[in-house]
């Protein structure tokens, strides 16, 4: 239980870290190439984990639907718009708008089911979280 | 701000539709295949940007610092945290911790001004916002049992979830 809640502490903090470092290294040398090199990085490294442990099966991508597997490239709009969000209004405002929408977009998409997900009703206790979300937001900025 | 808070939101809406489209390709391929896969993808789409908008400036990385190289596996120490969170805590808890860390460290990095970032001053507002922001994740995921499993799995960040 322990090393679980720590594992996911660090989860989010390497998430939080990761955003800074990109921004960092946009200073530098550009947003699109801290993009391109960090994605590189973490290819190379992660190929060499799967195939190290070989928990799956990477030619598995044939039954994957296209849409899906194209998903991955969003990486790179994501990295781009939180690199230049962090640059503009800093990092914990970043971090807060983009969690939002995050959960915003996913009940949107669970509420109606897209992309084969199971519909779920979105209920009184999740409109509240939202709403003490945003009001969070707007205390920090008063 | 408005600019900001729109591209950050922009960026979060990105986020969950990729992890629902990760969450589909994990079921064929599994955690790591996955994880290469969309890493894979995402170096091609930035190169593919990175030359259409900065054209040969794209390899002209002079004022590269060695840890550079390195931080890309920040990515990969993530996707093992939240697998092994899941793994023991379940999706629901473990998406709030992760959450919670997340917006806790971005208050601490901005108001430590660590890797060149500009300091902010740390108030009370700001912690009282955060706080407030992190009940209600809290009082969202916790809250009613309406949810079923395919949405919580499709709530976690990177979506890889065993």
């Amino acid at each position: 239980m322990f090393r679980g809640i720590l594992f996911a502490f660090a989860g989010g903090a390497c998430i939080t870290l990761q955003g800074v470092a990109n921004s960092r290294i946009s200073d530098d040398i550009g947003t699109w190439q801290a993009a391109t090199i960090t994605q590189l990085t973490g290819f190379i490294m992660a190929l060499a984990i799967y195939l190290f442990v070989r928990d799956g099966d990477l030619g598995g991508f044939r039954r994957v639907k296209p849409l899906y597997l194209a998903g991955g490239a969003f990486g790179s709009v994501i990295i781009f718009s939180e690199v230049t969000a962090i640059q503009t209004i800093g990092v914990t405002f970043t971090i807060s708008a983009l969690l939002i929408a995050q959960l915003c977009v996913t009940f949107l998409i669970d509420t109606f089911g897209w992309f084969g997900t199971s519909k779920s009703k979105m209920g009184v206790p999740q409109f509240i979280g939202l709403a003490m979300m945003i009001g969070g937001v707007l205390i920090m900025k008063m | 701000m408005a600019f900001g808070l729109l591209l950050a939101a922009f960026a979060g809406a990105m986020v969950a539709l990729q992890t629902i489209f990760n969450n589909r390709t994990d079921i064929h391929m599994g955690s790591w295949a996955t994880t290469t896969w969309v890493l894979g993808m995402g170096f091609l789409a930035s190169l593919a940007c990175s030359l259409i908008f900065e054209g040969g400036r794209t390899f002209q990385l002079q004022h590269m610092q060695p840890w550079y190289w390195f931080s890309g596996m920040i990515g990969v120490g993530v996707v093992i945290c939240l697998v092994l969170g899941v793994k023991i805590l379940g999706p629901t808890f473990s998406v709030s911790v992760t959450l919670t860390a997340q917006l806790g460290f971005a208050l601490l990095f901005d108001s430590m001004g660590w890797l060149g970032l500009e300091k902010v001053d740390f108030d009370w507002k700001q912690i009282a916002g955060v706080a407030v922001l992190i009940g209600g994740i809290y009082v969202f995921k916790f809250g009613g049992k309406k949810k079923t499993e395919a949405s919580e799995r499709s709530a976690s960040p990177l979506g890889d979830t065993p």
